[in-house]
């Protein structure tokens, strides 16, 4: 079931991460060249998802976009994964008071309207990409800290790590040797995790404003535009971008899912689709 | 938890707490009462920090008005009894009070009242933004009753234009203090036609003033809503919650062959451009300065980003100043005259199709303000332009305290004409290399630190003329010179759109426009002249 | 944090949002159930002395985490790039010259360190003051008192609304899991999930405002109108339609969740072996069982809600508070924006503790440790 789910969410994801990869190299299209007596053209033939207020075709625009909010949201991924790796080996590993002050602060971070923070941090900051990256980063590492440190937890349990103690290693090179490389799958599926999320965050600062200049195609900033768009009939500017928003989300978070449950042993129930 | 305890106190008692305030609208359905949506904040109404600078003051009153109509507007007095007259250099203006008249408080108007707001934006405790451009006036004094004389630093021929400014009470501005911090902003006391009777942040409402000196206005009411989004104004129209706005010309010609809705395009001399700083490698470089000029197909940005409602600019001179016009001064649309001038010039095209001379790309940052679709897209389709000749413009959307900075290096999409009434007030600041120093004028004054010596004299010689003709033909000589030695790119005048709900009211007509352009210009300019059918 | 056992984890399909952590117990949890068996008097006191411990606890907590807050909010503005005045002066920004600004800046205390701002607004807070909004040029009180109404009109319908229709479609599909009905609502569950709230209201509007023209697309009446209870009802459909939609996924499937769990489980599988009728069990064992978690994850849920009021009265141009929050952290009008965010944190934090409250109070098997 895990490994069917696996693979048609992988394919889906394959297929988009194709298409945002070919389209703009094969079309050949410089995104600085627009043509505005082409304007929002309705979908045919010659424009599968129709044009963009700059005339500009949407079917590769669209490819560029998802790049970008791609990109974008992989480096929020990692960094938060990053994050949440360090605090939660350390917890885990120092156990005691130190791992109790740590949890507690992640209590913390993780009891506020984060998203909220974010919106505000990038408001502050907005226009610029490491503002969008920290404030996701920043606002997300808690869970990756909690499936860390409960995995360092049960891996200190196992018997290769007391033949590693006994042998005669430090602290240090348990941790770095052995406890860290050993959570790498569990960082891996974290960070797939992350990724729909980083994606929604994205869109919906460039969507305010905060994000990506206009300019720029990302998921984000082709839905800003729609909002205009859409007053003068183009119903295409704000459909497709949509339905590939939701496909990506949706793929990435389907894939991280099935992957944590070929990785992980099987959970008490199952979602039916 | 707490939202939802909330819910339950507000549905229970069916009218949730009472938040807008005030007076009940008349909306749409009111017989002398019109409700317009505004893309500009509200409040801010002091005119000693600046507002209503260009006459179109719905509480004050200048000392003269704009009469209106198509072409260049005149002037006629408003508080003055009569046009002010200048001594032979224009150095000494005389103004004549008209007697009379009340403020919306109460007091009398007087010539005190004009000595101490000219003097309150002069003073530099107010801060005042118009006081760069109000600093030809060294002084003015009251020499009778009802006259005042304005005493200039330097012979300046269009004073008039710094007489639109609203007149307030000696006694508000007693104290010297920042004008943005004033009463006046939130609660104005003028001479005008209208008074306003309630502020909030999203509405402020107007009355008639029924003791106007010029006769009450029919038009009772008139309420302001503040609707900052562009989708929203339109969206609002569309209902029909509103009986005019203003909206973006592709958003305006939506509304175009409704029934019951008019979509009124009015000329401006509000021109979009770009700076072309004399620092920068690149674009200060004279061949570059003429090839972008020559690249940029205005007449396409005006039909298909404007929806044809605008017209191609060369110099910041539009064609409605009439006489002071070059209709010779003018760029054409040449992209093949623009490659060979680059090449001549030693601009050669590299391998990804840029050109390079001496090792310098040319590539240009070009900032311009993000919250403008019309920006955004004039900014994209110059930059499409531009690569068509071999240029790279590199687009930034900033905001303004992230452009101030980088004004001096790179180009930036401009936007001017917030005085649009004389030729002087329209280019000086533009074109003339007296703010070339730092610390003269404002930082948007001459941002491209444009420096052409004809240009220079003939500005001077229009701005200190008296004769009519001696300053339309300095102004023409303005022009040829420019267009010679470009330091911008002038891409197009706007047309101001608007969108108003039919009502059988009967209109003065259009005014030449400023760069503002809220709902208190459009169609509803003179409201207060407006009559029933 | 109060975990939950009953119905845990495995939420499907994150997209997008985190109601994760929701149903999550740490593997070393001590569980006070557990060990010698106490009267059942003994168990109900001792039962009580911990919620409260944990409601004190918990409070405490938030004193360090709102300073905390509101001294990184003034520390990040200070190092913003953007220029307080731009808020402060808007349009007037762009011609006010250099050494206006600087006098300006300096009256209004922009040039002054960012713990100096601070202790200031933190000693106002307590002296009663809020400080003035420079972004509304109103008192901050006066944006609170005339926005808040809306936001909690908004957010608070939404919220009703999302619980019935999650606790509705949630049983239904639980119930006959596998069936119809459940793989229908699941799967639109999911479609929804990856929907950010904005794209929804932007399609809302296309279809309802624009296309049909059934409803008003934006504000809280028509323009310029005072409030009348018809035009406001007519005016809160949309936004609070999409606001509702935009939460009931994960209070559906968590409601799902924990009725298929609750059906698996020993008292059931007894009151069926008992020849109890289908429709009693659902109403005696199942639905009671399953609410606690649910309560939970609306506790879990109200920062999600909060972002999503802020997207929607953004979108719909409510004049909520939600929205203030946008245009003060754009303005850097900190007097508003920190009272803004503290007020959140302050209301997001309550919320999930009267909700592990209710939780702790309904199921017994749930620690109140943290």
């Amino acid at each position: 079931m895990a490994r069917r789910n696996l693979v048609i969410a992988g394919s889906v994801l394959a297929v988009v991460v194709l298409y945002a990869v070919l389209v703009p190299w094969l079309a050949g299209v410089d995104d600085r060249v627009t043509d505005f007596a082409q304007a929002r053209q309705a979908p045919s033939a010659d424009h599968l998802f129709g044009t963009d207020s700059a005339g500009r075709d949407l079917f590769v625009r669209i490819a560029s976009g998802i790049r970008t909010s791609l990109v974008v949201a992989l480096l929020c991924a990692l960094l938060a994964t990053v994050i949440g790796v360090v605090v939660g080996t350390a917890a885990g590993f120092w156990g005691g008071w130190p791992d109790r002050i740590i949890m507690r602060s992640t209590d913390a971070v993780n009891a506020l309207p984060h998203l909220l923070l974010g919106i505000v941090i990038v408001a502050m900051f907005r226009g610029s990409l490491l503002a969008i990256v920290l404030s996701i980063a920043l606002t997300h590492w808690t869970q990756v800290a909690r499936i860390i440190r409960s995995e360092i937890l049960s891996l200190r349990q196992r018997p290769y790590i007391d033949a590693a103690v006994l042998a005669g290693a430090s602290r240090r090179q348990v941790a770095v040797r052995h406890l860290v490389p050993a959570t790498a799958p569990q960082a891996m599926i974290a960070v797939v995790l992350l990724l729909p999320h980083a994606v929604w965050h994205e869109s919906t600062l460039s969507f305010l404003g905060f994000g990506l200049p206009p300019h720029e195609p990302s998921l984000g900033t082709l839905l800003e535009e729609a909002r205009s768009s859409l007053l003068l009939g183009g119903w295409w500017t704000l459909v497709f971008p949509a339905a590939v928003l939701v496909i990506v989300t949706l793929a990435v978070a389907f894939a991280g899912q099935a992957l944590r449950k070929v990785i992980t042993p099987p959970q008490p129930s199952e979602l039916r689709l | 938890m707490i939202a939802l305890t909330g819910v339950l106190v507000l549905t229970a008692c069916t009218t949730p707490g009472g938040s807008v305030d005030g007076a009940s609208a008349a909306g749409a359905d009111g017989t002398d009462g019109i409700v317009l949506a505004d893309g500009y904040e509200l409040g801010g109404y002091n005119p000693v920090a600046g507002f209503g600078a260009a006459g179109e003051a719905k509480m004050y009153d200048g000392l003269v008005r704009l009469t209106g109509g198509e072409g260049m507007p005149g002037f006629e007095p408003a508080l003055a009894a009569e046009l002010p007259t200048a001594n032979e250099d224009a150095t000494v203006w005389t103004v004549k009070i008209r007697p009379d008249v009340t403020f919306s408080d109460g007091s009398t108007f007087g010539a005190e009242d004009v000595v101490a707001t000219y003097e309150a934006i002069l003073d530099p405790a107010s801060a005042s933004e118009a006081r760069s451009s109000f600093d030809m006036i060294e002084e003015v004094v009251q020499t009778g009753d009802d006259t005042v004389e304005f005493h200039l630093a330097y012979p300046y021929a269009p004073l008039l234009t710094k007489m639109l400014i609203g007149v307030v009470p000696s006694e508000s501005v007693a104290t010297p203090g920042l004008a943005a911090e004033s009463t006046l902003n939130t609660a104005p006391i003028g001479t005008g036609p209208y008074t306003l009777v309630d502020l909030s942040p999203d509405r402020a409402v107007l009355e008639a003033n029924e003791d106007y000196w010029d006769g009450a206005p029919e038009v009772k009411k008139l309420t302001l809503l503040y609707v900052p989004d562009d989708n929203t104004r339109a969206q609002r129209m569309a209902s029909g919650e509103i009986d005019g706005t203003n909206l973006p010309p592709l958003l305006a010609n939506t509304f175009e062959g409704k029934d019951g809705m008019t979509v009124t395009a009015h000329t401006s001399a509000d021109w979009r451009g770009l700076s072309l700083p004399t620092d920068n490698p690149v674009a200060g470089d004279p061949a570059v300065r003429m090839a972008l000029n020559l690249a940029a197909n205005r007449q396409s940005m005006i039909d298909n980003v404007l929806g044809g409602h605008g017209r191609v600019a060369a110099t910041p001179i539009p064609e409605v100043y009439g006489d002071a016009y070059e209709p010779g001064a003018i760029f054409t649309y040449d992209p093949a005259r623009a490659e060979q001038i680059l090449t001549d010039a030693g601009w050669i095209e590299g391998p990804d199709g840029i050109r390079v001379k001496d090792g310098q790309r040319a590539q240009i940052a070009l900032m311009y303000n993000s919250v403008d679709t019309v920006r955004r897209d004039l900014a994209q389709a110059f930059a499409s332009d531009a690569l068509a000749v071999g240029v790279e413009v590199n687009l930034e959307a900033l905001s303004w305290d992230r452009i101030d900075p980088r004004i001096n290096t790179d180009s930036t999409l401009l936007g001017g004409g917030d005085e649009p009434f004389d030729p002087d007030t329209q280019a000086y600041g533009a074109l003339s290399s007296v703010f070339v120093q730092p610390d003269v004028g404002s930082i948007y004054d001459n941002p491209s630190d444009y420096q052409d010596a004809t240009v220079d004299a003939a500005l001077e010689v229009g701005r200190r003329s008296l004769d009519q003709a001696e300053r339309d033909a300095a102004y023409r000589e303005v022009q040829d010179a420019y267009i010679d030695d470009p330091g911008y790119v002038y891409l197009v005048f706007l047309d101001h759109t608007y969108v108003s709900k039919d009502a059988g009211w009967t209109m003065s007509g259009p005014v030449l426009e400023p760069h503002a352009h809220g709902v208190t210009w459009g169609p509803w300019w003179s409201l207060q002249s407006w009559t029933r059918d | 944090m109060t975990t939950v056992q009953a119905g845990r984890e495995e939420r499907p399909a994150g997209t997008g949002q985190d109601a994760g952590q929701a149903g999550t117990v740490p593997d070393d949890a001590p569980r006070p159930s557990e060990g010698q068996a106490p009267s059942v008097q003994d168990l109900r006191r001792g039962r009580h002395r911990d919620i409260w411990a944990m409601v004190g606890r918990r409070l405490l907590f938030i004193v360090p985490v709102t300073a905390a807050v509101s001294a990184g909010l003034f520390a990040a503005a200070k190092y913003s790039p953007f220029d307080p005045l731009v808020g402060y002066l808007g349009t007037r920004y762009m011609t006010t010259s250099d050494a206006d600004k600087a006098i300006i800046s300096e009256q209004l205390g922009f040039d002054r360190p960012w713990y100096s701002t601070y202790w200031g607004w933190v000693q106002d807070l307590f002296g009663g003051d809020l400080g003035l909004s420079r972004s509304f040029n109103q008192p901050v009180a006066q944006v609170i008192g005339e926005r808040l109404p809306w936001t909690l009109l908004l957010a608070g319908t939404a919220l009703a609304l999302a619980v019935v229709v999650a606790l509705v479609l949630g049983i239904a599909a639980g119930v006959r899991s596998g069936g119809i009905l459940d793989r229908g609502v699941t799967a639109l569950c999911v479609v929804v999930q990856g929907l950010p709230p904005f794209v929804m209201s932007l399609a809302a509007i296309a279809v309802f405002a624009l296309a049909l023209g059934w409803l008003p697309a934006a504000g809280l009446t028509d323009g310029g109108a005072d409030p009348t209870v018809g035009g406001v009802l007519r005016h809160l459909v949309l936004p609070v339609v999409v606001l509702a939609i935009s939460q009931v996924p994960w209070l559906l499937l968590a409601v799902r969740e924990s009725v298929v769990t609750s059906k698996g489980e020993d008292f059931v599988a007894g009151a069926v072996s008992r020849g109890i009728p289908t429709p009693t069990i659902t109403r005696r064992h199942i639905v009671p069982t399953s609410l606690a978690p649910f309560v939970n994850i609306v506790g879990v849920r109200l920062p999600e809600l909060v972002v999503g009021a802020v997207l929607v009265e953004e979108v719909f141009s409510w004049p909520g508070v939600a929205g203030a929050i946008v245009t003060s952290a754009r303005d850097l009008d900190m007097a508003l924006l920190a009272f803004l965010t503290i007020g959140t944190t302050v209301v997001v934090m309550v919320g999930s503790l009267l909700a592990d409250v209710v939780v702790a109070l309904m199921d017994p098997r749930v620690s109140t440790d943290g």
